[in-house]
């Protein structure tokens, strides 16, 4: 895919307004948008509410449900099972819930409780069996559903020495990154034994970030992560071995092969990779940037550039920024000014 | 906080930057926050910020029990130094120096010097007797006596259950054993109120020892309580938090002892706590060759320990617990003599397993053990969803139980934490025998001479305890409007 510099925009599609206060976290439906289903995008948001919105036959989105009265504090975060069929939503009042779609209803089936605080994050493995959760409690929380969309906890990890931002699983394998207020990014494993470990800690030593991290993202086919921090860089991480071929010890450990820096300006909250492999970025200077990787092969080493920066996309922070697995030439972001915004990235006009 | 103590109390550990109700108010630590988003103000952002401690402060455990914050290493490291310090100079004090040794730091200083249980116990006898320790005792022994209490507990929550039948449902069952403090801490900190009626009162074994020694065996050879400085060898980090709780500390003074005579002295049960890593060190700093060491006989009124010097006492790491109860209800209840070792099942791991008793086709008995954390979480879920169908669980904070205790002796190098399990499995009973707590002569004569009887008043003044929850500030309950 050829992304000429200059020569796209982001193009303002539509604003969906419903939250009262920040919005914190979008996901897209990874089994909508496709032969007949149409695109659905969960958002969560301070205002104690996630909200699905699904696009209509006119293309534009539209809240088709809200989902209150459970949490009873922010919902930070939301993350869709890889079938599509459920939403978990992490909250700070230290609880997950687990929605299923019943109709045009979500409700809530199950909730996962164990944080001693704030929840911050929560994700689904590749297969859907289990989830990860992390938070203030400094710890990192593996669950694994059982019959009857019950969950039991098969892991707590506690390698972060502060509140851990983000978790996230690898697109194929079980393996889960985590991002921490300590700066670091850990990667853990299962060790065969029915309990999991800590494989890999980049710190700011092994060329990491050096201050807190707040995001990553996988790419497509899953040798690459990128992530963002409060140092106002994003950093590429490659992985030589094939994570797909793990069996055992068969993992390979992530190394840094590009900073990203001087693109933003403030804290960067939030990062996404497309499947096309264009990586948006999100931060506290109420803008979006758009990077992709070079194709000018000077160094033997990736080297990404800037594609774009769309400056004043939100009125105030950018907290998320995620890109449509099915049209990856649709952006969603959400900010701190409570409004949620599709973006296309398009040729630009004239 | 320390990795020391059990990751399920590490836990609890709060420090981040956001609340200031919960912010550590002792904190030795001097924490610079990180300008950032202010992610958890949300819309009620009331609270002005502390400002904060610049000087070192003294925390007591006291303190630390009483918060709903966190210890930190750094206090965790003059914790260490002042139990071995304050254990040396007691010694040139005018107080009896007392020690109880835990069954978990024995097999652990065995493995470590590759000697048995029983060699270890009577050179450690020696050692201590050799710079001034009066006797050295046996928490294998008070173990017996929490285990009579915990059993007659038990047949009183079951028969309870049945008659409560068919009204609502009580809180009689599951019942959960109270030896760990690790888990009592998370229970009381974190739980709250929901689970701490199924929390069994008997005391920990280590507590048992330290009312024993201070309530009954002072009276009986003519020493003042005040007059003797009672010390604990524990495989556990969290005991020195459990010895140091309000519940186990009583007063002298006027007509008898009164709990509640501020009058008085305070007495603690036990004054302080050595993990089997701090009994090395002092075997280390004073140059003792521990192997060479000759066996001095061990003290017989609170020691398992029969007329032949052989040691006896229930199998199972972690106290046997789940076992004891088992076979002993299964019998009291059901007529049936079960002959152990049980036969745990494993039901999702190693450290989750499960023992059932089946009369005429019905499931009358399910016990499980339950250690580490994240096989704690899922029984705590079940319990308060009503999806609990247990009858006894013997909860460890620790994956592997107490033989696997933050206090314990660390692997040797080139050994793994595997390897140092399994050899202190194997060491545990090496030349101990196993022997039914009713049967123990010990516990018998303690009966005799003091408690009464199982479940007596006395016992329950002596033996059993009561727990807390943890009552969260007013400031914190606000930030979750």
């Amino acid at each position: 895919m050829d992304f000429p510099e200059g020569k796209l925009e982001l193009r303002e599609m539509q604003r969906l307004e419903g939250h009262s206060d920040r919005v914190w976290s979008l996901a897209w439906n990874p089994a909508s948008g496709t032969a007949g289903v149409p695109a659905m995008l969960a958002s969560c948001s301070g205002d104690k509410t996630a909200r699905i919105w699904q696009q209509g036959p006119s293309g534009s989105f539209d809240c088709m449900a809200v989902l209150e009265d459970t949490h009873t504090r922010t919902v930070r975060s939301c993350a869709w099972s890889p079938c599509g069929k459920l939403l978990a939503t992490a909250s700070f009042d230290a609880t997950t819930a687990i929605w299923e779609q019943i109709g045009s209803d979500f409700e809530c089936v199950s909730t996962l409780e164990g944080h001693e605080n704030e929840v911050k994050c929560v994700s689904w493995n590749a297969s859907g069996s289990l989830i990860a959760t992390c938070g203030r409690d400094k710890s990192v929380w593996i669950w694994e559903m059982q019959s009857g969309k019950e969950f039991e906890c098969v892991s707590v990890l506690q390698g972060h020495t502060q509140d851990v931002k983000m978790v996230q699983w690898h697109p194929f394998i079980d393996v889960l990154v985590s991002v921490s207020y300590d700066n670091t990014i850990k990667v853990w494993a299962e060790d065969g034994d029915d309990d999991w470990h800590c494989v890999q800690t980049i710190g700011e030593a092994c060329s990491g970030h050096s201050s807190t991290v707040w995001a990553l993202s996988f790419n497509e086919g899953g040798d690459r992560m990128v992530t963002c921090s409060d140092d106002l860089t994003l950093k590429i991480w490659n992985t030589s071995g094939n994570p797909s071929e793990s069996t055992g010890d068969g993992y390979g450990p992530w190394k840094h092969v590009h900073t990203l820096s001087g693109s933003h300006d403030r804290t960067i909250f939030s990062v996404n990779w497309s499947r096309e492999g264009v990586i948006a970025s999100g931060a506290a200077d109420d803008a979006i940037c758009l990077f992709v990787e070079s194709k000018e092969k000077m160094i033997d080493e990736p080297f990404y550039t800037k594609l774009m920066k769309k400056e004043k996309a939100h009125a105030m922070d950018v907290n998320s920024v995620q890109w449509n697995p099915k049209n990856p030439r649709v952006l969603a972001s959400g900010s701190d000014d409570g409004i949620i915004k599709v973006w296309e990235l398009a040729e630009r006009s004239g | 906080m320390s990795e020391k103590f059990s990751a399920t109390l590490r836990l609890t550990d709060l420090n981040d930057f956001i609340a200031p109700s919960q912010d550590c108010i002792v904190s030795l630590k001097k924490f610079k926050p990180k300008s950032e988003k202010p992610e958890n103000q949300e819309k009620f952002n009331v609270f002005s910020k502390t400002t904060s401690p610049t000087e070192a402060v003294k925390i007591s455990l006291k303190d630390c029990l009483a918060c709903s914050g966190c210890i930190t290493s750094a206090e965790t490291v003059m914790l260490e130094k002042q139990s071995l310090d304050e254990f040396l100079s007691q010694l040139d004090s005018d107080k009896a120096v007392i020690v109880s040794l835990s069954p978990q730091s024995r097999a652990s200083l065995a493995a470590y010097f590759d000697l048995s249980p029983a060699q270890v116990f009577r050179k450690l006898t020696a050692m201590f007797k050799s710079i001034g320790v009066k006797a050295v005792y046996d928490t294998s022994c008070s173990r017996d006596l929490t285990l009579v209490e915990v059993c007659n507990e038990f047949i009183s929550r079951y028969r309870q259950r049945q008659l409560n039948s068919g009204k609502v449902r009580g809180q009689e069952l599951p019942m959960i054993s109270s030896a760990c403090p690790g888990w009592i801490c998370y229970a009381e900190k974190t739980l709250g109120s929901y689970i701490l009626p199924y929390i069994s009162s008997v005391k920990s074994p280590q507590q048992a020892i330290g009312a024993a020694i201070k309530h009954h065996l002072s009276q009986k050879i003519g020493v003042l309580p005040d007059k003797v400085y009672h010390v604990t060898v524990m495989p556990c980090y969290d005991k020195k938090l459990e010895a140091a709780r309000d519940d186990f500390v009583f007063s002298t003074g006027g007509e008898g002892e009164n709990d509640h005579d501020a009058s008085g002295m305070k007495i603690a049960e036990v004054d302080s706590v050595l993990t089997s890593g701090e009994v090395l060190d002092l075997i280390h700093s004073k140059s003792i060759d521990f192997k060479a060491l000759a066996e001095a006989p061990l003290d017989k009124m609170l020691t398992n320990v029969d007329e032949d010097g052989n040691l006896y006492g229930v199998s199972g790491g972690s106290g046997g617990y789940a076992e004891t109860v088992f076979q002993h209800a299964a019998k009291t209840l059901f007529g049936k003599e079960i002959e152990g070792p049980l036969n745990f099942k494993t039901v999702r791991n190693s450290d989750f397993r499960e023992v059932t008793l089946e009369v005429e086709g019905t499931e009358v008995l399910k016990f499980a053990l339950c250690y580490g954390f994240r096989n704690l979480q899922n029984i705590v879920r079940k319990i308060k969803i009503g999806k609990c169908d247990y009858h006894f669980l013997e909860v460890m904070a620790c994956p592997s139980g107490c033989l696997n205790g933050g206090g314990q002796i660390k692997p040797k190098t080139g050994q793994s934490a595997k390897d140092l399990i399994q050899r202190l499995e194997d060491v545990y009973m090496q030349d101990v025998s196993i022997a039914n707590p009713l049967k123990n002569p010990i516990v018998k004569s303690l009966y005799d001479e003091w408690l009464e009887e199982p479940g007596s008043e006395k016992a329950k003044r002596y033996i059993h305890t009561e727990y807390h929850p943890m009552v969260k500030s007013i400031a914190s309950e606000l930030i979750n409007w």
